[in-house]
C-alpha cells in the first residue's frame, strides 16, 4: 500500500523487492572482484561461483522470510508474499543449479561475465513472480530475456550464434506482441494494473488486447503452435543456460501467466477469454510429446519434452481453481528438479560440461556408472508420470483438479500425452539398461564433481515431494 | 508394522542386492529365496496384523498410505510369496543378481497393490509393478518389440486408472475406501460409468482379458522362467482381485451394467486362447494362451454374480497361479537345457530326464483340471455357479474350452517328453535338487489345495466378508445414493 505520502515509495517497498535487489547487485561485486583477478586460475572461477551462490542463497532466505506476509509494493505493482515467493525460490534453485554446472564452461576471463549475466536474469524472473502489473511485468521479462541473448552466444559452437541470433530475433517479436497486447489493455481499461483490468468492461479492444498478451506469453512458454524456436535455441546454447532457460523462463512466464488469469480477468468473462490457451496446452500436451518421439539429441528431446510439460502445467489453471494454482506450483516445482537432475546428468556425460549429447552416448550407462543411470532412470520416471516420484502425485493432484473444475477433455488429453511421453523417457532408460560393447560407446566424464550436488538433491527431491506433496497454501491473494 | 514390511522390505532388500557384485548369483539366489521365505510366514505368523495408515493427500481428497489385509489379498499375497520362493531358487545365469533384484522390487509393488486399502495408493503400486518387469525384459529379450509392448499397453491402463482415481476422489471426497464397508459412496451418474471404464479397462489389459492381451504371448516368452513365473502366476491376478475388490463393492451398479460384455470377452477369451493353445509352436505361448483361456473363465466367475463361481473364483485364482508357475519353471528347465522352446524341434527327453518330466507332468495335469488337484476344485466350483446362476449357455460354452485344455496340456507335454529321440538335441543332466526344491512348494500347495479347496474359503471367512455378488445380480440402486452432478 502507499504511504502518507501518496504514491510515493517508501522503505517497506523497496524492502518487498530486496531479494531481487541482492540478487542483482552481486554481480557488481563479483564483477569488481574479478579486476584483481589475472591469468586463467581455477580460483577465478571458484570465486566468480561462490559469491553468485551465496549471493542466492542469502537472496533465497529475505525471501523464504517474506512468505507468510502479503505485502503490495509500489502501489500494488510488485505483490510480495506466498506466491511470489515460491516462484522465486523455484528461480533461485534452479539458477544454483545452473551455476553448479557451468563451472568448467567457457573461458575463464568470461565467467565472472557470464556468471554475472545468469544472476541479472534470475533477477528479472524475480520481479516477474511478483510482477502485479503490465509495466512490472514486462520489466522483469526484458531483464530476464537481454541476458540470455547474450549467454546463448558464449559457446563457441557454430551452432551457438545461430541460437542465440534465433533466440533474440524471436524473442524480441514475443515482447513486441506482448508489449501491445498491454498497450490495447491499456487502452481499453486505463490502467496498468493488473486489479484494475478485473474489473474493466470486456471490450472487443480488451479482448484483442489480451489475446495478444496470450500471444507474448505463449512465445515465452513456448506452447505450441509458438514452440518452434525451442529446439534450436536449447541445441545451440551451452548446455548449463539450456537448463537454465528450461526452467527460469518458464517458471517466471509461468507466475505472470497465473497472476494474470487468475486476478486480472473479469470473473465472469475470464473462462471465455482463456478458453484459447487451454486449448494450446492441450495441443502442446500432444505435439511436445509426439515430436520427442523422433529427437535423437538430448537437448532437443528436452526441449520437446518442456513443451508438454508446461502444457501439463498450464491444464492446471484451467477454471482458475485455488487447487488449480497450488498444484500447479508443486508440479512446477517438482519438473524443475526433475528437469534439472537429467540436465545434470548430461552435464557429467561430457569432459567440460558441454557438448553434443546424442541419446546413442546412454547405450549401456547402467553398467558403466551405475549410480548415474540410477539416478537418470528416476528422474525419466519421473518426467514420464510414474510412481515413486512427484511427476506421479503431482499429475494425480493435476488430473484432479481440472477434473475437479469440469475440464475432464483436458484431463483426457493429459493422459493420452502422458502414455506418447513413455516411449519418450524409456526410451533412454532401455538404451542405459542395454549391454553394449564398452568399445562402442563414447564414455566420457565431467571433470566438474559439482553437478553430482545437483543430482543427489534433484533425486532426494524428486522422490520426496512424491511422498509428501507439500502444495504452498498461502497463494492468494494474487493483487492488491 | 507387518503389512508395511511386506511392501517396503523386498522393495529395499532388493535395491541393496545391487550392492552385491554382479557375478555373486548364489548370494542373490540365497538373499531373494530368504526375503521370499520370510514374506511367507509373516502373514501366517501374523495373520490379524493391523492396519497401518499415515496421511498422504487430505486436498482435493483424502488419500492415505493405507495398508491392510482382507480376505482375499491375504492369500494373495501368500501365493505371491510362495512363488517369488519359488523362482528365486531357480535364478541362475550371469544376469541372476539383476532378476533376483527386480523379482523382489517387483514382489514389493505387487504386495502394495494387494494390500492397499486405498485407491491412489494402489493405483501408486500398479503403476510401480510395470518398472521391473520393463528393465528385465529390455535387457532379456533380443529386439525391443516385447518390452514396449508391454510398457504402453500396461501404461495407458494404468493411466485410465489414474484418471478414474482422481474422478472418484474428487467426486467421493476420499480415495481411502478399499475394504471399507462404511464408505458407501455411490457414482451414479455418467461419471460412475466412465469411472468404471477406466478403472475396468485397466484390469482387462493387465490380466489380460481378449482383445486387449497382444502383449502377453510375446512378453510371457521373453521374460527369463523366474520373472515370467511370478508375471503369469501373480501379476495376472491383480485385474481379477481389482474387480472383485475395488469394482464389485464400490461400482456395483456399473458392473451389473458390464456384465453381458464381460461375459461376451471372458467367453472370446477361453475360446480364442484354447485354440491358439492347440495351435502354437512355442512351449512358453502355449502356456501363455491356456492362461488366456483359464482368466476368461475367472473372468465369467468374477462378473456372475454367483456366490459360488465367486468363490471358485478365489480358489481358481490361487490355483491357476501355483500350476501356471509349475509349467514356467519346468518349462524355463527345459529350455536351459535344450537351448530351444519349439515343440517341433523338442521330443524324447523323458527317458533322459524322468524327474524333470515328472514335474511338467503334474503342472499339466492340474492345468487341464484332473480331479484330485487343484485347477479342478476351481474349474467345478465357477462352472456349477454359473449354472446355477442360470448363465446355462455361458457355462456350456465355457465348457468347450475347458475340454480342449486336455488335448493342449497333452500335446505339450508329449511334444516335450514322448516320442522319438532328437538326436541333436544337447544332452544335459536331469532335475538338480535344488530345480526340485523350487518346485516341491508349487506341487505340495496345488496338491493340498485340490484335496481341501474349502480350507482357502474357510480360513479367513471369506463367506462373511464377501457377499457383494448379490449386489450385482439386484439392479437396484444401492442406499442412499449422491447424485453428483458435473459442473
Amino acid at each position: 500500500m502507499s504511504s502518507a505520502l501518496g504514491n510515493f515509495p517508501i522503505g517497506a517497498d523497496y524492502a518487498a523487492l530486496l531479494p531481487a535487489f541482492v540478487v542483482a547487485c552481486t554481480p557488481l561485486v563479483i564483477l569488481f572482484v574479478d579486476l584483481f583477478l589475472r591469468g586463467s586460475s581455477m580460483a577465478r572461477r571458484a570465486i566468480a561461483i561462490t559469491f553468485a551462490i551465496v549471493g542466492l542463497l542469502a537472496a533465497g532466505a529475505v525471501e523464504a522470510s517474506a512468505y507468510p506476509h502479503d505485502y503490495a509494493a509500489f502501489g500494488g505493482a510488485f505483490v510480495q508474499g506466498g506466491f511470489s515467493t515460491v516462484f522465486s525460490e523455484i528461480v533461485i534453485v534452479a539458477t544454483i543449479a545452473t551455476l553448479l554446472l557451468s563451472v568448467g564452461i567457457g573461458r575463464t576471463d568470461q565467467v565472472a561475465g557470464t556468471t554475472s549475466l545468469v544472476l541479472w536474469s534470475a533477477s528479472g524472473a524475480m520481479l516477474m513472480s511478483g510482477a502485479a502489473n503490465l509495466m512490472a511485468v514486462f520489466l522483469g521479462l526484458e531483464l530476464l530475456s537481454l541476458g540470455l541473448y547474450c549467454l546463448c552466444a558464449i559457446s563457441s559452437r557454430i551452432t551457438a550464434r545461430e541460437s542465440a541470433l534465433k533466440y533474440l530475433i524471436l524473442s524480441s517479436m514475443a515482447s513486441g506482441f506482448l508489449l501491445y497486447g498491454s498497450a490495447l489493455l491499456f487502452g481499453a481499461s486505463g490502467s496498468v494494473a493488473f486489479s484494475a483490468l478485473a474489473t474493466a468492461p470486456v471490450t472487443p479492444l480488451f479482448a484483442l488486447g489480451a489475446g495478444l498478451f496470450f500471444v507474448g506469453i505463449a512465445f515465452k512458454l513456448s506452447l505450441v503452435p509458438f514452440h518452434a524456436w525451442t529446439p534450436d535455441v536449447y541445441e545451440g546454447a551451452p548446455l548449463p543456460v539450456t537448463a537454465f532457460m528450461s526452467v527460469v523462463t518458464k517458471a517466471g512466464t509461468l507466475a505472470v501467466f497465473a497472476r494474470f488469469a487468475y486476478a486480472a480477468l473479469p470473473p465472469d468473462r475470464a473462462s471465455a477469454i482463456l478458453l484459447p490457451i487451454w486449448v494450446l496446452a492441450a495441443a502442446s500436451m500432444l505435439v511436445g510429446n509426439l515430436a520427442a518421439l523422433a529427437q535423437t539429441d538430448m537437448k532437443r528431446l528436452l526441449a520437446y519434452s518442456g513443451i508438454a510439460q508446461v502444457g501439463y502445467i498450464v491444464a492446471s489453471f484451467a477454471g482458475q481453481s485455488v487447487l488449480g494454482l497450488r498444484y500447479a506450483i508443486l508440479y512446477l516445482a517438482g519438473y524443475t528438479f526433475m528437469n534439472l537432475g537429467v540436465f545434470a546428468v548430461v552435464a557429467l556425460m561430457s569432459r567440460d560440461g558441454d557438448a553434443v549429447v546424442g541419446l546413442g552416448r546412454f547405450a549401456g550407462l547402467a553398467y558403466r556408472r551405475p549410480w548415474l543411470a540410477a539416478a537418470m532412470t528416476l528422474f525419466l520416471i519421473g518426467l514420464a508420470g510414474l510412481p515413486p516420484t512427484i511427476g506421479f502425485t503431482g499429475k494425480v493432484l493435476i488430473l484432479a483438479a481440472t477434473t475437479g473444475a469440469g475440464y475432464a477433455w483436458l484431463a483426457a488429453v493429459l493422459i493420452v500425452g502422458t502414455a506418447i511421453s513413455a516411449y519418450v523417457y524409456f526410451k533412454i532408460v532401455r538404451a542405459m539398461f542395454v549391454r553394449v560393447d564398452p568399445a562402442h560407446v563414447r564414455d566420457e566424464r565431467s571433470t566438474n564433481p559439482l553437478p553430482w550436488i545437483a543430482v543427489g538433491v534433484c533425486a532426494a527431491a524428486t522422490f520426496v515431494l512424491g511422498i509428501v506433496p507439500l502444495a504452498p497454501s498461502n497463494v492468494l491473494p494474487l493483487v492488491k | 508394522m507387518t503389512v508395511t514390511a511386506l511392501v517396503l522390505g523386498p522393495i529395499v532388500v532388493g535395491l541393496l542386492l545391487y550392492a552385491l557384485p554382479r557375478t555373486a548369483t548364489t548370494a542373490a539366489r540365497t538373499v531373494a529365496a530368504v526375503v521370499a521365505a520370510l514374506t511367507f510366514i509373516a502373514p501366517l505368523v501374523d495373520p490379524n496384523a493391523p492396519d497401518a495408515a499415515a496421511r498422504w493427500l487430505s486436498r482435493p481428497f483424502t488419500a492415505t498410505f493405507h495398508l491392510g489385509f482382507g480376505p482375499l489379498s491375504y492369500w494373495l499375497v501368500l501365493l505371491l510369496a510362495l512363488i517369488t520362493f519359488s523362482a528365486a531358487l531357480t535364478l541362475k545365469g550371469d544376469r541372476a543378481r539383476e532378476i533376483a533384484a527386480q523379482l523382489l522390487v517387483l514382489q514389493g509393488a505387487m504386495n502394495g497393490v494387494f494390500l492397499a486399502k486405498d485407491l491412489l495408493l494402489f493405483a501408486l503400486f500398479w503403476d510401480l509393478m510395470l518398472i521391473p518387469v520393463f528393465l528385465v525384459l529390455i535387457t532379456t529379450s533380443t529386439h525391443g518389440r516385447p518390452a514396449w509392448k508391454y510398457l504402453i499397453y500396461n501404461l495407458v491402463g494404468g493411466l485410465a486408472l489414474l484418471l478414474a482415481t482422481a474422478a472418484y476422489g474428487v467426486l467421493a471426497g476420499t480415495t481411502d475406501v478399499i475394504g471399507n464397508p462404511t464408505a458407501h459412496f455411490s457414482v451414479v451418474s455418467a461419471w460412475g460409468l466412465w469411472i468404471f471404464a477406466g478403472i475396468a479397462f485397466a484390469f482387462l489389459v493387465k490380466t489380460p482379458v481378449f482383445p486387449f492381451h497382444t502383449w502377453m504371448p510375446e512378453t510371457y516368452a521373453e521374460l527369463p522362467p523366474p520373472m515370467v513365473a511370478v508375471v503369469s502366476a501373480v501379476q495376472s491376478k491383480a485385474g481379477l482381485y481389482g474387480f472383485m475388490a475395488i469394482t464389485l463393492p464400490l461400482l456395483p451398479v456399473q458392473m451389473g451394467q458390464a456384465k453381458t460384455l464381460m461375459f461376451a470377452l471372458g467367453l472370446a477369451g477361453l475360446i480364442y486362447g484354447a485354440l491358439a493353445a492347440l495351435a502354437e509352436r512355442d512351449a512358453k505361448k502355449v502356456v501363455a494362451y491356456s492362461s488366456l483361456s483359464h482368466l476368461g473363465l475367472i473372468l465369467l466367475a468374477v462378473f456372475s454374480g454367483s456366490a459360488l463361481a465367486y468363490i471358485g473364483a478365489l480358489v481358481y485364482m490361487v490355483a491357476h497361479g501355483l500350476f501356471s508357475a509349475a509349467l514356467f519353471l519346468a518349462l524355463g528347465a527345459v529350455e536351459q537345457r535344450e537351448e530351444t522352446r519349439d515343440l517341433a524341434r523338442l521330443g524324447g527327453l523323458a527317458s533322459r530326464n524322468p524327474r524333470l518330466a515328472g514335474a511338467l507332468m503334474l503342472g499339466a495335469l492340474a492345468a487341464l483340471g484332473l480331479p484330485g488337484l487343484a485347477g479342478f476344485a476351481g474349474e467345478i466350483l465357477i462352472l456349477t455357479g454359473l449354472f446355477k446362476a442360470g448363465w446355462t449357455l455361458a457355462a456350456v460354452i465355457a465348457l468347450v474350452p475347458v475340454v480342449l485344455a486336455s488335448a493342449y496340456m497333452l500335446r505339450l507335454y508329449q511334444g516335450i517328453m514322448n516320442g522319438p529321440d532328437v538326436p541333436d538335441l544337447p544332452e544335459r543332466r536331469d532335475m538338480t535338487w535344488l530345480e526340485g526344491l523350487a518346485l516341491a512348494p508349487l506341487v505340495a500347495a496345488f496338491v493340498w489345495l485340490g484335496i481341501n479347496p474349502g480350507a482357502l474359503t474357510a480360513a479367513a471367512d471369506l463367506g462373511a466378508r464377501t457377499t457383494p455378488p448379490a449386489a450385482i445380480t439386484s439392479s437396484a440402486a444401492p442406499e442412499a445414493p449422491r447424485v453428483v452432478s458435473s459442473r
